[in-house]
């Protein structure tokens, strides 16, 4: 891997004109350009916190601070993995003539994603601090490494999910089911503390379903957007039945950890996985 | 440095073959009435050596299937040999087919950066070179248009001015030239006399035996996936002309 990972680095000229390309590319032929990078997030955040302040009965202040700084990192995560899961195949005519390292080319796919990520972060901060005026935490130091580790998660499945689907291309379809059901597994919409308080669960197992569900490396890293970017909060929820309030959960560090370490394995495994099978993207008929 | 471009010794290559490929359910299903999966090994290479010298411009020629694109696939480094040795001493580039790597919403100079980079240039290189492409392709009113406005002939142009500007010391062709217009294919022919007289390495896979006499010193024919002849250019055509005019009288 040390070989290949040297290959990626002769060929970052590449890497970075692809990346360049993907940006152009993207909102070429609209009026708004990059703007519509932040419309899609702004509309949905406001859609969700009417729903859920109005309809769903959510009391908690700058609800839609909350929503943005989990959905941000989402949607960082959703459009990378939809973009990469057809790069290779979308450039097969070139990668069946050139050689050059086949992996820029689901990577390009996640730079790219990721620079849009870091304009949506920067609009982010504008609005806690213009509109909100909320504090900002010491923890916000953090927001990088949360970045990088999130990135490695990202790159390891779209090296992956872009191998298979020059092979079998019911991948796509199943990468963007999979998206739609993990969108409620992760804390965007809801908080990490009302899956401690689940009401499925006796309160023993309170614990373990609070752990298992952070065992994902995607829902914890959510988790700790929220809390390193955002005051803790007390959530009240006023159901039909009855009120509920659930107090704060502090940051589990042992769990981020393992969670940053999945990050890696996941980036290790992905990128062997398509070592392996790269030199066969140029036979398929 | 020796005065061998191209070294391949004991070559092959083997495909697997799905006959019932997973490319749907119903696919998937029917397959399951038959008593197995005929799963073949196609051979497209079969122990195939070859040495090139440096300067030297040799045809590729054989009927479809006989394995011409493999060969040159392995030689561009695209597609690993399941047996043999490879050795390819200098920068290859491979001439593209119409339109491959170029994307319709960019300009032409945005889509001369990516060709250039992809085959091995730097964007400094690419910058100093940007008008002598632009001047070989004769694009010069129409450069900083959208490719998607551009007629095919505009788009090879473009493309293989890219290719020859990328100062390749082994060229491969892979039946590039039979899209363009008389006046092209007369312009790439002087390039290639231009490359040969310069001592660059050309491989031409090619249909057209006329091309092939012009411009190939050595000729190579393969039939299914082996080498049948390989030397002189006038022979081994009149070979190949004789031996599928043979296989037009068997099939009427």
């Amino acid at each position: 891997m040390v070989n290949e990972l040297r290959e990626l680095y002769r060929y970052r000229e590449l890497l970075w004109t692809l990346v360049l390309r993907e940006l152009r590319v993207r909102y070429k032929n609209s009026y708004l350009g990059f703007f519509w990078s932040l419309i899609v997030p702004l509309v949905t955040v406001a859609v969700l916190t009417i729903v859920f302040k109005r309809v769903m009965g959510m009391v908690i202040p700058n609800y839609s601070a909350y929503v943005l700084a989990a959905y941000l990192p989402w949607m960082y995560f959703q459009t990378a993995l939809l973009d990469s899961s057809q790069s290779v195949l979308a450039q097969i005519q070139l990668v069946k003539k050139v050689y050059f390292p086949r992996e820029v080319l689901p990577l390009a796919a996640v730079l790219a994603n990721l620079i849009h990520f870091a304009l949506a972060l920067l609009v982010f901060f504008v609005y806690l601090l213009g509109y909100v005026h909320a504090p900002l935490l010491p923890s916000v130091v953090l927001l990088p490494v949360l970045v990088v580790f999130q990135t490695l998660l990202i790159a390891g499945l779209s090296l992956f999910i872009s191998c298979l689907n020059v092979f079998y291309e019911d991948t796509k379809y199943i990468v963007s089911i999979g998206l739609q059901l993990m969108f409620y597994l992760v804390p965007v919409i809801y908080f990490s503390e009302q899956v401690y308080h689940a009401q499925l669960a006796s309160p023993e197992w309170q614990r373990w379903i609070y752990l298992v569900y952070h065992l994902n490396p995607i829902a914890m890293l959510m988790t700790a957007y929220r809390k390193i970017l955002l005051p803790p909060i007390t959530v009240q929820q006023v159901g039909a039945v009855q009120k509920q309030t659930f107090a704060s959960l502090p940051m589990d560090w042992a769990l981020l950890a393992v969670a940053c370490a999945v990050s890696v394995l996941v980036f290790v495994l992905g990128y062997a996985f398509f070592n392996q099978r790269k030199w066969e993207f140029a036979e398929q008929p | 440095m020796s005065d061998i471009a191209i070294l391949l010794e004991h070559i092959s290559k083997s495909y697997r073959l799905t006959h019932q490929p997973y490319s749907s359910l119903k696919g998937i299903l029917l397959s399951m009435f038959r008593y197995r999966r005929r799963i073949e090994v196609h051979q497209a290479l079969s122990d195939v050596n070859l040495v090139i010298r440096r300067g030297e411009t040799v045809g590729l020629i054989g009927i479809n299937g006989s394995g011409k694109s493999t060969l040159l696939a392995i030689i561009a480094w695209v597609i690993r040999p399941t047996a043999g040795r490879v050795q390819v001493n200098g920068r290859v580039a491979p001439l593209l087919q119409l339109g491959v790597g170029f994307h319709p919403d960019l300009t032409g100079v945005e889509n001369v950066y990516f060709n250039g980079i992809i085959l091995g240039l730097t964007r400094q290189q690419i910058t100093e070179r940007l008008p002598s492409i632009v001047r070989f392709a004769e694009l010069e009113e129409f450069i900083d248009t959208p490719v998607r406005a551009y007629s095919s002939g505009m788009v090879l142009r473009l493309g293989f001015a890219v290719a020859v500007h990328t100062d390749p010391e082994i060229i491969l062709m892979d039946e590039v030239l039979a899209v363009g217009d008389e006046a092209f294919q007369h312009k790439c022919l002087r390039k290639i006399q231009e490359f040969q007289r310069e001592g660059r390495t050309i491989l031409l896979v090619s249909h057209d035996m006329n091309q092939v006499r012009q411009v190939a010193t050595r000729t190579v024919w393969l039939h299914q996936g082996r080498v049948m002849a390989d030397g002189d250019t006038d022979e081994v055509v009149a070979q190949y002309l004789e031996f599928t005019a043979e296989m037009e009288k068997q099939t009427f």
